[in-house]
């Protein structure tokens, strides 16, 4: 069975974005990227089902710009045994990237396709469900528990409530979340050995897909900020000032 | 210009989030409608018809709506799309699992997490953990939007819309339910707390959350909420996780007690009116988004404030 | 508080711009050093140094190493699963032959790995530090036997090495070696106690490969009776598994200032049958072959002193924009802002910043050098190259500890009261840099290598050499524009004429005056570091100053690199002159007292 990941470009989690002072977007400008956290899951999850024998073949793909390559070694650093980037300089939006990943996927004809829930940048959190949607498949987001069992998908998920387990017919899209799994740090032979491996680029035009934006964004603003309080001394106080100055307790 | 809200609902009830959804719809301007889908839900959908500035609610029952499956009802909701110009769902576990299936059928961008309706195509929405809003204009013929909860009020009681059911549409047979754990509690729900009480890595341990949480909880009538770290420590259940990626919430008072106050955390709970932190460490960032901060140790400070809450 | 986050930005300069990353990876064997690869590797193992070692470099601090029953050391909590993280990552063998299981990469590559995982973890990247000197002993010395035998194993990590030199009456002196091997067929009996074993006994590898220098029954006294030994902790059978227990065992553990996470062992050798070692090359050759060895040992020593300097550097600035107290000289009216905007803390975070940053640059720089000096193609070039990391390393190890210990010791004033006492971890920077000047050749040691070997006895041709290197970048100085190239410009002229005339002072006065030149020796180091720091220093303000130019760099980072340079040739280039006086001057008041007066 081969198992697709997609894996996404982001600003590191640690950066701490900076709205441009133009309004015209966050300052990108020589920011530290990694992959997505949440994609760097998926793509553990498809080793370690690789690993266990599920998975034969595991392919990451990544679409953006030239730089994506990078995101992709890392993912073959992890263990995905090939990449393919559909490359674009122009801005991406989870339509057009559920389209280029459908394409992909006809081509590909994966089992099972590994998305994470939501990238930290757009916090969109669309495309797994938009790709499973435009194939027609089943999907399970906000994965923390997958067990592949012959054609069948058994995946639990977090929601708002608790848990909630699934069992969806393969072929199928699946969505991590944080708890599915703790991502391995990629060992220095397969740093090495993932140069190695095969890498395809395409442009979305081989795919026939028009990768237009639907949304145009105005502006970007930093939020209201908060600004720190006062401290209290101690219980009594803090009681006091809760009842009397923000008046939120009675 | 007409909406359509799909509920989230437990069969009986309407799910708050689905009142704040009303209100974010209210502010397009035109009709309401409200979609009721389930199996046996006909309360639900007749407490939608009681819900101010709802027109109509369209009711689906079939067996095969039970579980709420994304599947089959996003291929109900896109029967009924050519007659609006706009979907919008909660921006919870329920609503994100649908919205996205929706507009990619449509073809249409889907607008996650809305916090503020600037006009009928015009959204600001969170980017970044929070750390921009972006306002979004969308070219699409239909705009399929997530609404985050917090930022709207629920909308009142008062309407007394008509029921109007509807065919369901077929079991496309994807996906099973194998079964629901769901955290079982009689406190308010976390997104919806007027007050919420959260406990960090600092806890310690599960015991500990309880033992020192539980009383103060019970006191002030709060959700509980954690930090991830808590959760992933196993102190806490994951559906207790507040932040960029667990729930996002805007109670009249915040305490945060043992957390640091990571960004990925403040994403979660920096709307809320008042916060108050509780942490040893006097440099812990929390401090610098608390109202009130309280300096030392949680194991000392939380029985005594529990106590002089009375 | 804050946490480690290596320093990508600039190590990716250093190696790059300065240390000439382009060139090494055009050198036979070296192809797989690519940008694209360095820069996976660099992210890779500054994620690992962070989040693996970095967590457990505090408590490791309090907890420290105890001895157990049976003469087994256990190292503190967490250690041993981070350390074998680390190995199973396999970068225990980055720098070594892929034919045992190494990755072959440049030393050049090794240098930031190394250094990020001393930063995040002194103590317990000393491990490695260790073993990677046994694997260098046994792959230039070792019979095929002996490299199969213990190579794959160590340079996976499962196994570690040590280097057994000092004994209680022999310290920098190893002449007074007294340790004996005993002839027994294939092997020796080795007996004897051995001091100041670092890693000499611990529980995160399965077996420990002793490096001990001995001497056998008929060996001349001194230097030239030293013979080199592999002592295994655990015999290794035929079949490569491991036998019985050898006869050598840790019979005490340091209490030290710092460095608690690693281990520093007293072992006794043959207190019952003799320890059988294994004799690596030739006899009597033990202590040469430590010299050349040791090269590669003080070069990662010198490193240290970069990679504490860059923690307390991190940690310092972090607290500097925490800490509320006192009013800006700027707005004394407003309220009390934090400690960052006094001109003193100023001075004393770019003074960090500004050493740490250029005993890098020398560091990298180094380190390019002995890659060349293995690889260059071309014989004359090879030459010129090993000369240039002969010379450099004394200075390297020197200097970059020396200013480890003197960042460090800025970062405890940074955080003032806070800084002496325990909790902020500042104090822990400064008690774990102190050893870097000791072990592997105190400074003093170093510095007489430095006049000695390196200086007088080839009559300053190296020296020279790399002057008129310096002396080129005068003229490519002289051509830039801007206020600040022209203030760098002279401060370097200045420092370098002063290097220039203490080099001829030393080797016209090397053997007529030489307990003058000895004692001129230190302040002759630091100034040849301060000189050598301020050159490379001077070139990566260039380059960043062309970068800027050339637009879409990073301007922030170029514009500071510009003014830390600037910094450095007011604050520390500016000290070369008085120390040329120092150094032709400091014997005659430093020998004038009799012993009795003391
Ligand atoms: C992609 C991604 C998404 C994430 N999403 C989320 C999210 O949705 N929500 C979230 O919370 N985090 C999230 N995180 C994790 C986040 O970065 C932090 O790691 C996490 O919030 C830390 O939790 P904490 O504050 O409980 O723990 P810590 O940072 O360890 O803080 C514990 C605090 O407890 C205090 N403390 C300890 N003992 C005591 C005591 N006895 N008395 C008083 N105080 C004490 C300490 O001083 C400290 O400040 C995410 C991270 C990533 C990478
Ligand atoms: C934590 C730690 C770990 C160590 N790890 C190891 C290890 O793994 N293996 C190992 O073999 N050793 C190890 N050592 C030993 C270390 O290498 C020696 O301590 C060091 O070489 C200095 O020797 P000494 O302590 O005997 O000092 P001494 O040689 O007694 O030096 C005392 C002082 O005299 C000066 N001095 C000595 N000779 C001269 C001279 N000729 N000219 C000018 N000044 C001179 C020195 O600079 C120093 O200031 C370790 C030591 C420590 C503390």
């Amino acid at each position: 069975m081969r198992v697709l990941v997609a894996v996404k470009r982001v600003v590191d989690y640690n950066v701490k974005v900076r709205v441009k002072a133009d309004g015209t977007g966050v300052d990108l400008a020589n920011v530290k990227m990694s992959m997505n956290p949440f994609d760097e899951i998926a793509c553990e999850e498809a080793v370690r089902l690789k690993e266990a024998g599920v998975a034969t073949e595991v392919v990451a793909v990544s679409c953006g710009v030239t730089a994506c390559q990078e995101t992709l070694r890392s993912a073959m650093a992890l263990g995905a045994d090939r990449g393919i980037l559909v490359e674009s300089e122009a801005e991406l939006q989870p339509l057009a990237v559920a389209k280029l990943l459908q394409a992909v996927v006809n081509k590909e004809a994966p089992q099972l396709v590994l998305l994470g829930k939501q990238a930290i940048d757009d916090d969109s959190n669309q495309v797994g469900q938009m790709l499973a949607s435009l194939m027609g498949w089943p999907q399970a987001t906000f994965a923390s528990k997958v067990v592949i069992a012959g054609d069948k998908a058994s995946v639990t998920r977090e929601i708002d409530g608790g848990l909630e387990t699934l069992e969806l017919k393969l072929p199928a899209v699946v969505t991590s979340d944080l708890r599915l799994n703790e991502p391995r740090y990629a060992a220095l032979p397969s740093i090495m050995k993932a140069k190695k491996k095969p890498l395809a680029v395409i442009k979305p035009s081989d795919l026939g897909v028009d990768v237009s934006p639907r949304l145009s964004t105005l502006k970007v603003a930093e939020p209201p900020k908060r600004s720190a309080g006062v401290r209290v001394p101690d219980v009594k106080q803090l009681v006091d000032k809760l009842r009397n100055e923000a008046k939120v307790l009675p | 210009m007409t909406v359509l809200v799909i509920a989230e609902h437990d069969g009986a009830l309407l799910k708050s989030a689905t009142l704040n959804t009303i209100s974010a719809a209210a502010k397009l301007g035109g009709d309401i409608h409200v979609l009721v889908a389930g199996a046996g839900c006909g309360a639900a959908a007749a407490a939608a018809a009681q819900v101010a500035g709802v027109a109509k609610v369209l009711l689906a029952d079939a067996a095969h709506y039970q579980d709420q499956g994304a599947e089959n009802l996003a291929a109900l909701v896109l029967a009924q799309a050519g007659a609006y110009t706009h979907l919008l769902l909660p921006a919870t576990s329920f609503g994100k699992n649908i919205a996205p299936r929706v507009a990619a059928k449509l073809d249409v961008a889907q607008i996650s997490d809305i916090v503020s309706v600037e006009a009928a195509d015009t959204f600001v929405r969170p980017i970044y953990a929070g750390n921009a809003l972006a306002t979004v204009k969308s070219s699409d013929g239909v705009k399929v939007i997530t609404v985050r909860s917090t930022a709207f009020e629920a909308a009142g009681q008062g309407g007394s819309a008509p029921v109007e059911a509807i065919a369901a549409g077929p079991d496309l047979g994807l996906s099973r339910l194998v079964g629901r754990e769901l955290t079982k509690s009689a406190r308010p729900e976390l997104a919806a707390a007027k007050i919420v009480v959260s406990g960090g890595r600092g806890m310690g341990s599960a015991e500990n959350y309880s033992k020192f949480l539980d009383p103060i909880a019970d006191k002030l009538n709060a959700a509980l909420g954690a930090s991830r770290a808590a959760v992933d420590a196993g102190y806490a259940p994951n559906d207790y996780q507040v932040g960029q990626t667990g729930k996002i919430v805007a109670p009249q008072l915040y305490l945060a007690i043992g957390i640091s106050g990571a960004i990925q955390h403040l994403a979660g709970m920096k709307d809320a009116k008042v916060i108050v932190a509780i942490n040893k460490d006097p440099d812990a960032p929390i401090f610098q988004v608390a109202d009130y901060g309280l300096i030392g140790d949680l194991f000392q400070l939380v029985p005594q404030l529990t106590a002089e809450l009375g | 508080m804050s946490d480690y986050i290596a320093p990508l930005q600039d190590i990716r300069f250093a190696l790059n711009e300065l240390a000439g990353l382009a060139r090494i990876a055009e050198l036979p064997g070296c192809e797989e050093a690519t940008p694209e690869m360095v820069d996976a590797i660099l992210d890779e193992a500054a994620k690992i140094s962070a989040g693996v070692l970095a967590p457990i470099n505090k408590s490791g601090d309090a907890e420290g190493c105890k001895l157990e029953p049976g003469f087994h050391v256990r190292t503190p909590a967490g250690c041993k699963e981070a350390y074998r993280q680390f190995i199973e990552g396999g970068w225990n063998g980055l720098n070594f032959p892929q034919e045992f299981g190494g990755q072959g990469l440049p030393k050049l590559v090794a240098t930031p790995v190394m250094e990020m995982a001393m930063a995040a973890n002194l103590g317990l990247s000393l491990c490695s530090l260790l073993t990677g000197g046994a694997i260098e002993a046994l792959l230039r010395y070792g019979t095929d036997a002996q490299k199969q035998t213990y190579l794959p194993n160590m340079i996976a990590g499962t196994w570690s090495g040590t280097m057994n030199l000092t004994e209680p009456q022999a310290g920098s002196d190893l002449s007074l070696i007294r340790s004996r091997a005993q002839p027994e067929g294939e092997h020796h009996r080795i007996y004897g106690q051995k001091i100041f074993i670092t890693h000499g006994e611990h529980d995160m590898v399965d077996n420990i490969i002793h490096l001990v220098l001995a001497r056998t029954p008929d060996a001349p006294e001194g230097v030239k009776g030293i013979s080199l030994f592999v002592v295994p902790k655990f015999l290794v059978n035929a079949d490569g598994s491991l036998g019985r227990r050898n006869d050598v065992r840790c019979v005490s553990l340091e209490h030290k200032l710092g460095i608690h996470t690693s281990p520093t062992a007293v072992l006794a050798y043959g207190d019952e049958e003799g320890a059988i070692g294994y004799l690596v090359g030739a006899e009597n050759r033990g202590l040469e072959y430590m010299f050349v060895m040791m090269n590669e040992a003080r070069f990662a020593v010198g490193l240290q002193g970069v990679a504490i300097a860059d923690r307390a550097y991190q940690h310092a600035v972090a607290y500097a924009k925490e800490r509320i107290q006192g009013k800006d000289l700027a707005n004394p009216a407003g309220k009390s802002v934090s400690i960052i905007h006094h001109p003193d803390i100023r001075r004393m975070l770019m003074s960090m910043r500004a050493l740490t940053e250029s005993t890098r640059a020398v560091a990298y720089v180094t380190g390019a050098a002995i890659d060349r000096a293995h690889g260059e193609p071309d014989p004359a070039a090879r030459e010129a190259a090993r000369a240039f990391a002969d010379f450099m390393i004394p200075i390297h190890k020197g200097w970059a500890t020396e200013a480890g210990v003197e960042v460090a010791n800025l970062g405890i004033q940074v955080h003032g009261g806070m800084g002496f006492v325990e909790e902020t971890g500042a104090a822990q920077y400064l008690r774990d840099a102190r050893i870097t000047t000791i072990y592997e050749g105190t400074t003093g040691i170093q510095a007489n290598d430095l006049i000695g070997r390196k200086t007088a006895r080839e009559g300053g041709k190296t020296a020279k050499a790399i002057i008129a290197q310096m002396q080129g970048l005068l003229e490519q100085l002289a051509a830039a524009p801007g206020g600040d190239m022209q203030a760098i410009r002279s401060a370097l002229a200045e420092a370098v004429a002063a290097f220039e005339s203490c080099v001829d002072w030393i080797v016209a006065n090397f053997r007529s005056d030489t307990l003058a030149v000895h004692a001129g020796a230190v302040p002759f180091l630091k100034l040849a570091g301060i000189v050598c720091g301020g050159w490379q220093m001077a070139r990566a303000a260039l380059i960043a100053q062309q970068q800027l130019a050339a637009g879409g760099a990073d301007a922030a980072f170029c514009s500071a690199k510009i003014a830390t340079t600037r910094f450095y040739a007011d604050t520390f280039l500016a000290q070369a002159a008085g120390l040329r006086h120092t150094v032709m001057c400091t014997g005659a008041g430093a020998m004038a007292l009799t012993e009795q007066q003391f």
